[in-house]
């Protein structure tokens, strides 16, 4: 199991360099000359080559990713071109809002689970097509436009929440402390919750189904053992395995949709962080963002590995 | 066809499915059928699949004809889509849905439904554009990777690891905001995103398939290594690329309407489902919906078309489902 | 042989289906005794897995269900008896070993909870007292280092333990009734032998009956005293080994013996496969299912199963040719394994 970890982590670290070089190069890709959108009016040979030289652009490529990394390693993102303050400050402010909404959406989406499981058990009843074709239908609505759906109908049409905006108090970022907050909260991650749930009971239930068909289940049924038991211990173990990966990669699924949903309902965080930031162009916080989810989502990932580890114990010898 | 559920309630494995009723003066014998007609076999009891491969065949349909239409600069819709008329636009918020207008018209006096259906172009080519290209590099890199082994293997995968550490979206609008809108780098953004997720597949299969005989044979009568992985060993890994690119497609229109949402997609003239839900978002508070729901309809019908049809089809050569 | 333990009569099992009704098993009996081994041969298809499903009421339902018959054990119809009461039966009772021990044992899980599960269910143990004599089940089965073994999950063993750790999951309850789907198909064939070996000497402890199923003559003739040959879900033969093997009466056990290659022989023979492929069992006439394949078919093959036939001590067969033809016939079969004196 040690020996998982750690081979695990030799793989991160490999990735997550991976990922600057790749961060980097695209970085290195925008056309224009930031010199020159930095020199403003005073567009003078030698004022761009003192610019050039002060942004390190005169040095060769390596150096330049050289020193890339080691501001990153420094927890340094840069400088937002528009708000002129620190990237890593503004991820800083908008993240607890951000993780709010995820876990809230995660935890919804965890639904998805007994529900797949109980859909399975009850192959071609109306129930399992009832809840197989909605998980379906669901999984394919883009999410901003279900946002904009729940915006228009739970919103404006029945006024039960706040259409728009995010504030109030949270305890540990993540529990409401108060209505306004969790006025908020209700319709985006609702949103965000209902994609991912469709897409993991659906995903529950073909790994349930398989599992219920195998031959170990059919052995412990000629053991005599209690159908309830198959069901919840030989089946649930083996069946939520492969789930658990589903899921840790849906994590990126789930960043890219809470940018669209914090940007339907003008919800203050990371996601609306970057989109402000897009519409100005401000690359910095761009990619600052950009890298900061992506380490996110490496290490989140790296977390579900070893769970899975700890659940499959097949996966400790690989 | 074994409908048991149980796989060996009739004693050891059969490696053929049978079926296939004979000519009647003979005693009915099991006979396999060929991988295409035993798919479609499957797939047809599938309704939802079916609709789906119904809707994806509307779209094609309507977004070939829009891109044939629009390369030979003939209009092939009821109006002109950027026909702006204020008279069909009273208090500046269009006009509801009608006989003439089954769509309605816009803010501008513009047919909802013209605009509706130029905007299929964009999210086709999208689609298949984009689709295309991460196939191009995935179907190069994990044939290769999965046949070579080794260093190669490793190389490659590493880098795919690196393509799938980020967050599909998030690095989408990266590469938007460093190559700036357009339409062709979406295609670009999104193409050269998705690569590594049917490298990856890709590669799986090969590495299984590597091994079979048939290979040996092929090697045996001298044919060279490059011919081997494309002539012999693609063609038989092909079954759950082909549910990817279903998926994939899918996947790329949805993308390419949220990049276009959010403003960095599809730029003006050219519109796109996108764009238009964009747009005509300020519209509905007024009272002015239809603006709002005919686009976000075409997009949603049309996404889902896709990923009824790709599950449906992972369904029915999923050699492991039984009915 | 011992006591009677299982009188199966009139067993049919159908499964049905979108595209019809496959008559999996159709009208099959048999009976074991204690101590005694019957042999079950048949081809893929020929129903006999899904008889012995049917004896442990293991048929997925739906679409299968066992449509007629009775499964008498030891006094009791299986077939009437309360699902819980059923569960008191499988593992206790009877016990099954299934084909591919690579996926009949549950990944997750350890090798020694896994028996000890039938322990505690059946025995009333306690899960150490149990974990022990899982530990011990696998020594005796030939395990090494068992003790250790039991905490380990089923991938940490190789086909042949895996399949003697099944061995010892069926036999830890002290079964009446082993019943064994192709043991040792998905094993090597030095494998086999072992295993084989394995489940005569459980028999021997235990004083089980076992059921053998195989589409392995040699297996038969190593294993069984009584053997049933079925086809497309009948049974055309029974008897005792020696009784069908060198008096067989059915043309689908003389194809069966007729394939076997032989080491006696003096001169080279080619191998005669029997012709043609396994019937569709959606399209089965409702005669003698050998039909199409039989070279002796006959009109009247085709209508009606023929009736029971004795033409020997214990041996049963079921064929519309006359007897006194079939022994023609057969005196004249090339590869037939007639009797030395």
């Amino acid at each position: 199991m040690i020996g998982y970890i750690v081979r695990r982590l030799f793989q991160l670290v490999i990735v997550l360099i991976g990922v600057t070089i790749l961060t980097f190069a695209i970085l290195f890709m925008v056309p224009g000359d930031p010199a020159r959108v930095l020199a403003g009016k005073d567009q003078s040979p030698e004022k761009l080559a003192i610019i050039r030289h002060h942004l390190g652009l005169d040095k060769p490529v390596y150096v330049q990713y050289g020193l890339f990394l080691e501001r990153l390693a420094h927890g340094d993102l840069g400088v937002s071109y528009q708000r002129q303050r620190p990237v890593r400050q503004m991820i800083w402010e908008a993240l607890p809002n951000t993780v709010q909404l995820a876990v809230w959406a995660v935890l919804i989406e965890l639904l998805g689970i007994p529900l797949g499981v109980y859909s399975a058990l009850r192959q071609f009843t109306f129930w399992d097509t009832a809840l197989t074709t909605s998980a379906l239908v669901v999984w394919g609505i883009p999410v901003f436009v279900l946002g904009l759906f729940m915006q228009w109908f739970f919103g404006l049409k029945l006024g039960w929440f706040p259409v728009a905006g995010s504030g109030g108090d949270a305890i540990l970022w993540v529990i409401p402390a108060d209505w306004t907050n969790l006025s908020y909260l209700v319709l985006p991650a609702v949103t965000l919750g209902i994609i991912e749930v469709a897409y993991i009971s659906y995903m529950q239930r073909a790994s349930m189904l398989e599992v219920i068909r195998s031959d170990y289940v059919r052995t412990a049924r000629a053991k005599g053992v209690p159908e309830r038991t198959v069901v919840m211990k030989h089946s649930l173990k083996n069946a939520v395995i492969p789930v658990m990966t589903i899921a840790g990669l849906d994590l990126g699924a789930l960043m890219g949709g809470a940018i669209l949903t914090e940007t339907v309902f003008s919800r203050f965080g990371l996601g609306l962080m970057i989109y402000n930031a897009i519409t100005a162009r401000d690359l910095p916080v761009v990619a600052g963002g950009v890298l900061f989810a992506t380490f996110v989502f490496v290490i989140a990932n790296l977390v579900v590995d070893i769970g899975y580890a700890v659940v499959d114990p097949r996966i400790r010898y690989e | 066809m074994t409908d048991t559920t149980s796989p060996t309630s009739f004693g050891a494995p059969q490696p053929d499915s049978p079926l296939s009723p004979t000519a009647a003066n003979e005693v009915p014998t099991t006979r396999p059928l060929g991988l295409w007609a035993d798919t479609w076999r499957r797939l047809r009891r599938n309704k939802l699949a079916l609709v789906g491969l119904g809707i994806i065949t509307v779209f094609m349909v309507i977004g070939m004809s829009q891109i044939i239409a629009h390369l030979l600069g003939v209009q092939l819709t009821p109006y002109d889509p950027n026909g702006v008329d204020y008279a069909l636009s009273p208090k500046g918020l269009g006009a509801p849905p009608s006989a003439t207008h089954p769509f309605g018209t816009d803010y501008l006096g513009r047919d909802v439904l013209s605009r509706t259906l130029v905007a299929s172009r964009v999210s086709m080519l999208v689609g298949v554009i984009a689709v295309a290209i991460a196939l191009v590099i995935g179907l190069s890199l994990g044939p290769v990777s999965g046949y070579y082994g080794g260093v190669t293997d490793a190389v490659i995968m590493r880098t795919a690891d690196v393509f799938f550490a980020f967050p599909y979206i998030l690095f989408v609008l990266l590469i938007m905001t460093v190559l700036g809108p357009g339409f062709v780098n979406v295609f670009i953004a999104i193409g050269l995103l998705s690569w590594a997720g049917y490298a990856r597949l890709n590669r799986g299969s090969v590495l299984s398939v590597r091994t079979m005989e048939f290979i040996e044979a092929a090697r045996a009568q001298g044919a060279s290594d490059l011919r081997i992985i494309f002539r012999h060993v693609l063609p038989n890994t092909m079954a759950p690329v082909y549910v990817a690119i279903a998926m994939g497609i899918g996947g790329a229109i949805a993308t390419e309407a949220a990049l276009s949402f959010l403003g960095i997609g599809i730029m003006p003239p050219d519109a796109s489902w996108g764009s238009m839900i964009s747009n005509y978002l300020t519209y509905v508070p007024a009272g002015s919906w239809w603006m709002e729901f005919f686009p976000s309809a075409a997009l949603v019908l049309t996404v889902f078309g896709f990923i009824a049809f790709g599950n449906g089809l992972r369904d029915a050569t999923d050699p492991k489902l039984k009915e | 042989m011992g006591e009677r333990l299982l009188e199966v009569t009139d067993l049919s099992t159908h499964f049905f289906t979108h595209a019809g009704v496959v008559k999996a098993v159709n009208g099959v009996s048999f009976s074991l005794d204690r101590n005694e081994t019957l042999g079950i041969v048949g081809e893929s298809g020929s129903g006999k897995t899904v008889a012995a499903l049917s004896l442990l009421r293991l048929v997925p339902d739906p679409p299968g269900k066992i449509v007629e018959g009775s499964i008498v054990l030891k006094g009791r119809d299986l077939l009437t008896l309360t699902e819980d009461e059923m569960r008191e039966v499988r593992g206790n009772d009877i016990a099954m070993i299934f084909q591919d021990p690579m996926t009949s044992l549950n990944p997750v899980f350890k090798v020694g909870w896994q028996i000890a599960e039938a322990i505690m269910l059946h025995q009333g143990k306690g899960q150490r007292e149990a974990n022990r004599m899982a530990a011990e089940l696998l020594a005796r089965v030939g395990i090494s280092d068992a003790a250790r073994r039991a905490n380990e999950y089923p991938f940490e063993f190789s086909g042949g333990m895996r399949q003697r750790a099944m061995i010892a999951m069926a036999i830890s309850c002290n079964p009446e009734i082993l019943i064994a789907d192709e043991p040792t198909t998905a094993l090597d064939v030095t494998i086999q032998a072992q295993i084989m070996d394995v489940i005569r000497e459980m028999q021997g402890v235990y004083d089980s009956g076992v059921i053998m199923i195989t589409h392995d003559l040699g297996v038969v003739a190593q294993m069984a005293d009584r053997v049933m040959v079925m086809y497309g879900g009948r049974t055309v033969e029974y008897g005792p080994v020696d009784e069908v093997y060198y008096n067989a009466h059915q043309p689908y056990t003389w194809g069966l013996l007729g394939s076997l290659p032989r080491l006696d022989e003096v001169e080279k023979q080619r191998l005669t496969p029997i012709k043609g492929q396994p019937p569709n069992l959606l399209l089965l006439p409702p005669g003698c299912p050998f039909c199409g394949r039989c070279p002796y078919e006959r009109p009247g093959c085709r209508e009606a199963f023929p009736e029971l036939e004795i033409v020997g001590p214990g041996h049963g067969v079921h064929c519309w040719i006359p007897l006194d033809e079939r022994v023609a016939i057969r005196e004249k079969l090339p590869h037939f394994m007639a009797r030395v004196a």
